[in-house]
C-alpha cells in the first residue's frame, strides 16, 4: 500500500515538493511550532470567552462573538505574518548555506519549478496553520453573529497576504546569500506592509485636512490603506455585515473609522488589494527564478543568434 | 577578474581525464561551467556534442556532477536521498529502488540504505554523493576533488570506484590535489595554471614533452655497475639516476627506435636483462616543473608604490 502511495505521489507530485513536505513534517520543530501556534490561539480564544461570557454560555451574545471573531482573526493575521518570513526567508539561502543548491541546480528541475515548489511547500505549512484553527473558529459559530462566508473571506485575505509575504521572503532568500540578512529584509518588508502603509495613509489624511485639494490626498491615503492587510481585514468585517465591534480602544475603532471613511469595504479596494498582492508575489517569484540561474537570457540570445546565422 | 581564459581541451569518450592545478587556478570554475552552473563570458563548451550555454537542460541529463564541497539533506534516509534525485532526473519510479540498490552496492553502502544521511561519515557522504551523481546513469561524470578530506582508506575506495566506472564506459573528468592518485587512474591529464591549460596529454607524454627525456628502469641478474658504465657512454642516455647490484635507473633522450637499438646492444653485450621498463614521471614533480616554468614566463606583479 505504501509502495502504491509512493508511486502515485512520485507520478503526480513534483519530487522536490515531495521531499520538502517529507522533510518539513519529519522535523520535530514543525510539530512544536504547530502545537505552540494552536496553543496560543486556543488559549487566547478560551481566555477571551471566559472573561466575556463568564460561564453564562446559554446567553446568546452575537456582538461579543463578533468581537471574538475579529480578535481571533487579527491574532491569526499577526501570527501568520510573523511566521511566514521565518519559514520562507531561508528556503534558497538555506540550500546555499547547506551547500545543496549547486547539486539541485544541476538536475533537470527548472528554476521556475524549484522556486514555485519552495513557495508551495512554505505556503502549505502556513495553510496547515490556518486550517488547524478552523475548529476554534467553529466555536464562534456556536454563539452566532458570524457567518461561515465571513470566516472564509478572512481566510482568503490571509492566504493572499501570506502568499505575497512568502513571495517577498523567497525573493530576498534568492537575492541575498545569507539567511540572516534575508530574514531581516523580509521582516522589514512585512513591517512596511503592516505599519508603513498605515503611517503613510495617516500622513496623507493629515496633509489632506489642511490642503486645498483634499481629494488627491484622500485618494493617496486610500491607496495606502488599501495596501495594508490590517485595514482590508477590517473592510471584510464591515462589508459582510458584521456588527461593528464594540471595542473601546481608540486604535481599533480608528481602523474601522478609516475603513468607512475611505470605503475600503468596497469591491474596488478589494480588487486593488488582491491584484497588487498577487502581482507582487508572482513577479518576485519569477525574478527569483531568473536570479537562481541567471543564464536564461543568454541562452535565448545565443539560440536566436544561432537561428539567425542558419 | 578572469578565472579561466584560452582553455581548450577534449576528453575522449570512456576515459578518465585528470584536471590538475593549484588552488585558484580555475579548476572549479571550469567544472562549474561544464556543469551548467556558471556562464562563460566567451567561448564554447560541449558535452557529448551539446553546448552547455544553449542546451543546458540536455547537458544536465548527460552529466553527473559532484562538487568539491556539497551538503546532503540530513532529514532523509540514504534510500530517500537517492530516490529524490532519481525522480528529479526523471528516472522511472519503478526503477528507482533497483537503481538505488545497485549504486549503494557499488559504493559499499548497501547496509546503510535506511539510515539517515546525517549519521554517515564524511567518506560515506562522499561515496553517497558519487552514487547520487550516477542515479540517472549519465555517460559523463564531473568530479571536483572527490577525494578531498577523505582518509586514506576512503580515498582508495573512491579511486577503485572511479576505475570501475571507467571500465563501465563512463567518461570521467576529475580534479584533484592528490596527484599520485590521479596519475594512477587517469588516461590523460590537463595541468591548469592561472586559468590557462599549460599541458594536456597522458602523464608519460606530458613528462616527455616537458623534459624531452624518458625515465627507464633496467633490471639485470647481477651486473648493475657494469651496465651503468656502458649506459653512461651512450649518447642518448643523458643521466644515470640510480645504480645498485641488479638495477639501473636512467634518463633516455632517444626515440622508440633508439630504445629498440639500445635493448639489442645490451643483449648482444651479454647482459641478462630481466626488466626494461619505462617509469611514469612523478606527477607531483611534473606539476611543479611545469608550473615553475609558467611562473618564470609570467610577468612579475608590479609592486605597489
Amino acid at each position: 500500500m505504501q509502495e502504491l502511495g509512493n508511486r502515485w505521489t512520485g507520478k503526480w507530485i513534483n519530487p522536490l515538493l515531495r521531499k520538502e513536505l517529507r522533510q518539513r513534517m519529519r522535523s520535530g520543530r514543525t510539530i512544536l511550532a504547530l502545537s505552540l501556534y494552536l496553543f496560543v490561539i486556543g488559549a487566547v480564544a478560551f481566555v477571551y470567552m471566559y472573561v466575556n461570557v463568564q460561564g453564562q454560555t446559554l446567553i446568546l451574545q452575537p456582538a461579543r462573538t463578533a468581537e471574538l471573531f475579529t480578535f481571533l482573526s487579527y491574532l491569526q493575521l499577526a501570527l501568520v505574518s510573523f511566521v511566514t518570513p521565518g519559514i520562507a526567508s531561508g528556503v534558497i539561502s538555506g540550500e546555499r548555506e547547506r551547500q545543496t543548491l549547486s547539486v539541485l541546480l544541476t538536475t533537470p528541475l527548472s528554476p521556475i519549478t524549484i522556486i514555485f515548489t519552495k513557495f508551495i511547500s512554505s505556503i502549505s505549512f502556513l495553510l496547515l496553520l490556518i486550517i488547524m484553527t478552523l475548529p476554534l473558529y467553529s466555536i464562534v459559530f456556536l454563539f452566532g453573529g458570524v457567518l461561515p462566508s465571513q470566516v472564509l473571506a478572512v481566510f482568503g485575505l490571509q492566504i493572499v497576504t501570506l502568499g505575497a509575504i512568502a513571495g517577498i521572503s523567497i525573493f530576498f532568500s534568492t537575492l541575498l546569500r545569507r539567511t540572516g540578512w534575508s530574514t531581516v529584509f523580509s521582516y522589514a518588508t512585512v513591517a512596511i506592509l503592516f505599519m508603513g502603509f498605515a503611517i503613510f495613509g495617516y500622513l496623507f489624511d493629515s496633509v489632506g485636512l489642511h490642503s486645498a485639494d483634499e481629494s488627491v490626498w484622500m485618494h493617496l491615503a486610500g491607496i495606502c490603506y488599501a495596501l495594508d492587510p490590517i485595514y482590508m481585514q477590517a473592510g471584510i468585517e464591515t462589508n459582510l455585515g458584521l456588527l461593528s465591534p464594540s471595542f473601546n480602544q481608540s486604535i481599533v475603532s480608528s481602523v474601522f473609522d478609516v475603513v468607512n471613511s475611505h470605503s475600503l469595504s468596497g469591491k474596488e479596494s478589494w480588487l486593488f488589494f488582491l491584484t497588487v498582492y498577487i502581482l507582487i508575489g508572482v513577479i518576485l517569484l519569477v525574478i527569483s527564478a531568473w536570479r537562481l540561474r541567471p543564464g536564461s537570457l543568454t541562452m535565448v540570445r545565443k539560440r536566436v543568434i544561432r537561428w539567425m546565422a542558419h | 577578474m578572469t578565472a579561466v581564459h584560452s582553455l581548450n581541451f577534449d576528453v575522449r569518450k570512456g576515459t578518465v581525464f585528470g584536471f590538475v592545478g593549484e588552488n585558484g587556478a580555475g579548476k572549479t570554475t571550469t567544472l562549474s561551467i561544464l556543469a551548467t552552473l556558471m556562464l562563460p563570458t566567451s567561448g564554447r563548451a560541449y558535452i557529448n556534442g551539446m553546448e552547455v550555454t544553449t542546451e543546458p537542460g540536455m547537458v544536465r541529463r548527460q552529466i553527473g556532477f559532484l562538487p568539491d564541497e556539497f551538503g546532503v539533506y540530513d532529514d532523509l534516509s540514504v534510500r530517500e536521498y537517492l530516490a529524490f534525485y532519481g525522480t528529479a532526473y526523471g528516472v522511472e519510479p519503478a526503477l528507482i529502488d533497483k537503481r538505488a540498490a545497485e549504486l549503494l552496492h557499488l559504493v559499499n553502502l548497501e547496509d546503510r540504505s535506511e539510515v539517515l544521511v546525517n549519521s554517515l561519515s564524511r567518506g560515506m557522504k562522499q561515496r553517497l554523493g558519487l552514487a547520487r551523481s550516477l542515479m540517472h546513469d549519465p555517460p559523463v561524470l564531473i568530479l571536483d576533488e572527490p577525494a578531498s578530506g577523505l582518509d586514506p582508506r576512503s580515498r582508495i575506495e573512491m579511486r577503485e570506484i572511479i576505475k570501475g566506472l571507467r571500465e563501465q564506459g563512463k567518461t570521467v573528468l576529475i580534479s584533484s590535489h592528490i596527484l599520485p592518485e590521479l596519475a594512477d587512474m587517469c588516461d590523460e591529464i590537463g595541468i591548469i595554471q592561472r586559468g590557462t591549460l599549460v599541458a594536456c596529454a597522458s602523464v608519460e607524454v606530458v613528462n616527455a614533452r616537458v623534459s624531452g627525456k624518458r625515465h627507464f628502469l633496467l633490471e639485470v641478474m647481477s651486473e648493475g655497475h657494469q651496465l651503468a658504465e656502458l649506459l653512461s657512454r651512450k649518447s642518448k642516455v643523458t643521466e644515470i639516476l640510480k645504480v645498485d647490484e641488479n638495477k639501473v635507473e636512467f634518463l633516455f633522450a632517444g626515440s622508440e627506435a633508439d630504445q629498440v637499438e639500445l635493448i639489442h646492444e645490451l643483449a648482444m653485450g651479454g647482459f641478462q636483462l630481466k626488466t626494461f621498463q619505462e617509469l611514469g614521471g612523478s606527477l607531483e614533480e611534473l606539476f611543479l616543473r611545469l608550473t615553475a616554468e609558467e611562473d618564470a614566463k609570467a610577468e612579475p606583479i608590479p609592486k605597489m608604490a
